[in-house]
C-alpha cells in the first residue's frame, strides 16, 4: 500500500502538495501568494547550500560536521576585510572560501590519514573554527558592506541571484554525482568502502576531496549570508546545521532510496512551505513550529522509507549443513546462563 | 571409570544429507581427546548438537559424569557443566578481559548493584594465571590484544566457576585462524589445563596439534565414526590414511608440464599466513591452491591483489611488478580479484547489480565527460545474458539476487576488466550446485582464452574440476605440485595434512 502510492519515496511531494492544499483554502490570501513562495525560497537559500555541503561527504560514508562553523570562518573573513582595508569584496570573499577548503583538507588529512572517524574529527575541526572565529571577531565589529558586492549576490530577478546560485551548485552537484564517473565512485565508497577500494576506486582520494569540496561550498553558505544580512553574529552558522542535515536525511528517503541532491532540495522546499503555513496561520509567538515540524516530518518520512526494509526475523528452523555458518551462536547460549 | 562424556548411536540427518550416522563417542575424564575428520565429515555437526544448535534425531543418547543429558539443549548442556569456546570466541572486542568474563559468569556486585571493579579483576587475573598467562592486560579492550590471548581470554571464561560441577571443555578449532608463533603459546594453555585435570574434546584441523596434545583420537568420515583410538598407537600416516580413507604414498611434486613459460610470477611471498612463497602461472592454465585454514591458502590471493600489505615479495604479471597493497595498480597491470567473503569485500550492497558491475571500469561508458546510461545499461544487459544472471533487470539491487546471483555478478564485474590474470577466492563459496557449475565453466573458457588462472578453494573438489594444477600449502609454504592423475581429493586431502616441511 505505502509502496503503491509511493509514500515510502516520494512522501516529501505529497507532504508539499497537502501544505499548498490545505494553506491554500487556510489563507489564501496571504500563503497562496508570490510573496510567501519568494519569502521561502529567501529564507531558505543558505540551508539549502549548507545542505549540499553536508551531502557530499555523506554520499562517500564521511559525517562533516564543520560545516555550520566554516560558514561563520568565511563570514568573518569576509567582514573582517571589509571593515579593516581595502581590498576588494569579491577577493575577500576568495579568500573566505579559501580558508574554507582549508580546513576541509585539514578535516580530511585527520579522516584518511590519522583514521579518526569523521564524525570525531569534524566535530574537532569545528570547535576549532569556532574558536578562530571568536578570536577573529572580537577585533572587528560588524559593518555594512559595500553596495557592490551586495549586488553580485542580492540584485533581484523575480527572486534575489543567491537562489539562482543555489540552483546552479545543485545541479553542478546533481550532475557530478549522477552521471560522471567520479559521482557513482562516491557512492561505492560510501557503500562498501572495502569493496570499492578492491575494485580500483580511489577511496581515501575521494573521502579526502569531498571534505574539501564541501568546506568550500559551506563557505559559500557564508558569502550568501553576507549578501542576504549583511552584517554578522559569530554564533550565525551552527543554527542552520541540524535544518540542513534534516533536510539531508529526510531527502535521503525520497526519490531514490539513498542520498540525492534533489530529494534534499524537495525535502527542504516541503519543510519549508509547511512552516511558512503555519506562522502565517498561527497568532503569537511561532519560533517552536520551525524545530517541531522539522523533526515530526523528518522521523515520519524516514519511517516510511524504512518500513518496506525492515527484515521479517524468520523463525528459527534448521540450517542446511552445507550452506551453516561456519560459526555457530551457541555462544550466546552460554552467555545467557 | 565413568566417561565425562558418553555418546552413543547419534545420528543427524538434513535434507538429502546424513551429517552425522549413528556415531557413539567417549571422553574419559582428564584427557584431551581429539576428533579430527575432513570438511564436511560431521564434526561440526556433533559439536553443533551438543551445543543445542542442531536437533538430533531420535534415537541417540548422551551421558555426561553417568548422569543423562538431553541433546538438542543448549541449557542443559551448559548446566550439565560443558563449556565452549567456538571458533570466533563469542568475545566482545571493545570490552575487556574482566568484562567479557563477567559477562557470562555474572558480574560480582556490591550494594545497589554496583559492580565492585577490584574483585572483578581480582577473580580475572586469577583465571588468567591459571592458565599461565598472567601477563595479559586485563583492562585492555580484547581486541587491541594479539590472538592468542583472545583464545585464552575466551578459554578462560570458559573455565569461570569449573570447581563447581563443570565437566568438559570443548575447544572447536581454537588455532584455525592463529599464526604459528600464537599456536605455540596455546599450545602451552592447554598443557596447563591437561595438568589441571581438565577434560578436553579438542576440534581441529591439525595433525600435528593432535599429536602433541590428545590422549585419543576419534576419526570422522562421510558422517562416521571411523576410529577412537589412543594416540600413542598411531603415526602420522595411519591417522592420515584414517581420516582420508584410503591409503596414499608420500608424494613429492609430480612432474611439472613444461609448455610455455610464466606470465605471472611470485617469489618469496610473505605477510599474514604466508611464509616465503613461490609460484608461476601459465596463460590459459588453470592453478589450485589448497590448504588447511592457517596454511596460508586463504590469504595468497589476497596479498597478491592488495586486499592485506606484503611483508615482502616479487609479485610479476608480464614482467611487471604489481605493487604492494595497490589494487588500482594491479588491476591496470591486469589482475582481476573476485575476493571471498563477498558481502565484505564485494558487493556494495546498496547499489544496483549495473552498479556493482560497471564499477571496475566507468571509463569505458564515457561520452563527453558524462556516463552514457544507454551503453552501460546495455553492458550490464550483455553480462546478465553471458552469465544466466537471474534479476528482474539490470537496475535490480544487488541484495534481491540470490547468493550464486550475486557471485556471478563479482565474476562479471572482474571478467570485463579482460584480465591477463584472474584470481579466484573461494569462488563458489555459499551458492548452490547449479551455479557452481556455472561459474566452473565461465572460469574454463576463461582460461581457454588464453587467461591465466589461480584459484585458493577449500573445496576440494572444485579444485579438482577446475584445476591443471594443484599447489599444496602447509604452514604458509608450497610443499607439493600436483598434475594429471594426482589432482584427485584423496591427494589433496592427504598432502594439505603433511606435517613437516617439504619432502625430499
Amino acid at each position: 500500500m505505502i509502496k503503491k502510492l509511493g509514500l515510502d519515496k516520494y512522501s516529501a511531494l505529497y507532504l508539499w502538495g497537502l501544505f499548498i492544499v490545505v494553506f491554500g483554502i487556510w489563507a489564501p490570501d496571504t500563503f497562496l501568494t508570490w510573496t510567501s513562495l519568494k519569502t521561502v525560497l529567501v529564507e531558505n537559500t543558505i540551508v539549502g547550500v549548507l545542505a549540499i555541503s553536508f551531502l557530499i561527504p555523506l554520499i562517500t560514508g564521511t559525517y562533516d560536521l564543520s560545516i555550520g562553523t566554516m560558514m561563520t570562518m568565511s563570514l568573518v573573513i569576509i567582514n573582517s576585510f571589509a571593515k579593516n582595508t581595502d581590498v576588494p569584496l569579491v577577493l575577500a570573499m576568495v579568500i573566505g572560501l579559501a580558508a574554507c577548503a582549508v580546513a576541509g583538507f585539514i578535516s580530511g588529512l585527520i579522516v584518511v590519514k590519522l583514521r579518526v572517524n569523521s564524525f570525531i574529527a569534524t566535530l574537532g575541526m569545528s570547535q576549532i573554527i569556532t574558536a578562530f572565529v571568536y578570536f577573529t571577531s572580537e577585533q572587528t565589529i560588524s559593518g555594512e558592506l559595500s553596495k557592490g558586492y551586495q549586488q553580485i549576490g542580492s540584485r533581484e530577478f523575480g527572486v534575489p541571484l543567491y537562489c539562482y546560485y543555489l540552483l546552479v551548485i545543485a545541479l553542478i552537484a546533481w550532475f557530478v554525482l549522477e552521471h560522471t564517473p567520479v559521482g557513482r565512485h562516491m557512492f561505492a565508497a560510501g557503500g562498501n568502502p572495502e569493496a570499492a577500494r578492491l575494485a580500483g576506486v580511489r577511496t581515501d582520494r575521494l573521502v579526502w576531496s569531498s571534505l574539501v569540496v564541501s568546506g568550500v561550498i559551506a563557505g559559500f553558505a557564508g558569502v550568501v549570508y553576507s549578501w542576504k544580512v549583511g552584517t554578522y553574529g559569530p554564533n550565525v552558522g551552527p543554527g542552520y546545521l541540524f535544518p540542513a542535515i534534516a533536510a539531508v536525511f529526510f531527502g535521503a528517503s525520497q526519490l531514490k532510496g539513498r542520498a540525492n541532491i534533489w530529494g534534499a532540495m524537495i525535502a527542504l522546499l516541503a519543510l519549508a512551505s509547511g512552516i511558512k503555513g503555519l506562522q502565517l496561520t498561527q497568532s503569537g509567538s511561532s519560533r517552536w513550529i520551525e524545530p517541531a515540524f522539522t523533526g515530526l516530518s523528518l522521523l515520519g518520512a524516514v519511517a516510511l522509507a524504512s518500513r518496506n526494509q525492515v527484515i521479517k526475523v524468520p523463525k528459527r528452523k534448521q540450517v542446511d549443513p552445507v550452506v551453516a555458518p561456519a560459526t555457530p551462536t551457541p555462544v550466546r547460549a552460554e552467555a545467557s546462563v | 571409570m565413568t566417561p565425562v562424556l558418553r555418546i552413543e548411536h547419534l545420528s543427524k540427518t538434513f535434507p538429502g544429507q546424513v551429517a552425522l550416522n549413528d556415531v557413539s563417542i567417549e571422553v574419559a575424564p582428564g584427557q584431551v581427546h581429539a576428533l579430527v575428520g575432513q570438511n564436511g565429515s560431521g564434526k561440526s555437526t556433533l559439536i553443533k548438537v551438543l551445543a543445542g544448535y542442531h536437533q538430533p534425531d531420535p534415537g541417540g543418547a548422551a551421558w555426561i559424569n553417568g548422569e543423562p543429558l538431553t541433546l538438542g539443549d543448549g541449557a542443559a548442556a551448559i548446566n550439565a557443566g560443558v563449556r565452549f569456546v567456538h571458533q570466533d570466541l563469542g568475545l566482545v572486542g571493545m570490552l575487556n578481559a574482566a568484562e567479557n568474563l563477567a559477562l557470562t559468569a555474572g558480574f560480582i556486585t556490591g550494594p545497589g548493584k554496583r559492580i565492585r571493579w577490584r574483585d572483578e579483576i581480582a577473580r580475572t587475573r586469577e583465571a588468567l594465571e591459571q592458565l599461565g598467562v598472567g601477563h595479559i592486560d586485563v583492562k585492555a579492550p580484547v581486541d587491541s590484544l594479539p590472538p592468542s590471548n583472545r583464545t585464552a581470554i575466551a578459554i578462560a571464561r570458559a573455565l569461570v566457576g569449573w570447581e563447581d560441577g563443570a565437566n568438559l571443555l570443548i575447544l572447536d578449532e581454537p588455532t584455525a585462524t592463529l599464526p604459528g608463533e600464537d599456536v605455540q603459546r596455546l599450545f602451552e594453555v592447554i598443557h596447563r589445563l591437561k595438568e589441571r585435570g581438565v577434560s578436553i574434546l579438542y576440534v581441529s584441523h591439525h595433525l600435528d596439534e593432535v599429536f602433541e596434545l590428545a590422549d585419543t583420537v576419534t576419526v570422522l568420515r562421510d558422517a562416521n565414526r571411523i576410529a577412537s583410538v589412543p594416540v600413542g598407537e598411531l603415526d602420522h600416516d595411519k591417522l592420515v590414511e584414517l581420516i582420508v580413507g584410503r591409503h596414499i604414498d608420500s608424494v613429492a611434486s609430480s612432474e611439472v608440464q613444461s609448455t610455455g613459460s610464466p606470465v605471472f610470477t611470485v617469489r618469496n611471498l610473505r605477510g599474514r599466513t604466508v611464509d616465503g612463497l613461490d609460484l608461476d602461472v601459465r596463460a590459459g592454465e588453470i592453478v589450485g591452491l589448497a590448504g588447511v585454514t592457517g596454511s596460508g591458502r586463504e590469504h595468497v590471493l589476497g596479498l597478491i591483489a592488495g586486499q592485506t600489505p606484503r611483508d615482502d615479495g616479487d609479485v610479476r604479471l608480464d614482467g611487471t611488478f604489481i605493487e604492494n597493497y595497490a589494487p588500482r595498480q594491479a588491476m591496470a597491470a591486469g589482475v582481476a580479484f573476485v575476493p571471498a567473503e563477498r558481502a565484505l569485500r564485494g558487493t556494495m550492497t546498496g547499489m544496483t547489480v549495473r552498479e556493482n558491475l560497471s564499477i571496475t571500469d566507468l571509463s569505458r561508458h564515457v561520452r563527453n565527460g558524462r556516463l552514457h546510461r544507454k551503453s552501460e545499461l546495455d553492458e550490464t544487459k550483455d553480462w546478465i545474458g553471458r552469465l544466466s544472471i537471474k534479476t528482474s533487470g539490470p537496475d535490480a539491487p544487488i541484495a534481491s539476487l540470490s547468493g550464486g546471483n550475486q557471485q556471478k555478478v563479482m565474476f562479471g564485474k572482474a571478467l570485463r576488466l579482460k584480465p591477463r590474470l584472474l584470481l579466484l577466492d573461494e569462488p563458489a563459496q555459499g551458492i548452490d550446485i547449479g551455479a557452481k557449475d556455472q561459474l566452473h565453466k565461465l572460469v574454463e573458457e576463461a582460461a581457454a582464452d588464453g587467461m591465466a588462472v589461480l584459484v585458493a578453494s577449500t573445496d576440494t573438489d572444485e579444485l579438482v574440476r577446475l584445476c591443471h594444477r594443484v599447489i599444496v600449502l602447509v604452514n604458509g609454504e608450497a610443499v607439493a605440485t600436483l598434475i594429471g592423475d594426482d589432482i584427485n581429493a584423496e591427494r589433496i586431502e592427504h598432502t594439505q595434512l603433511q606435517t613437516h616441511g617439504r619432502p625430499q
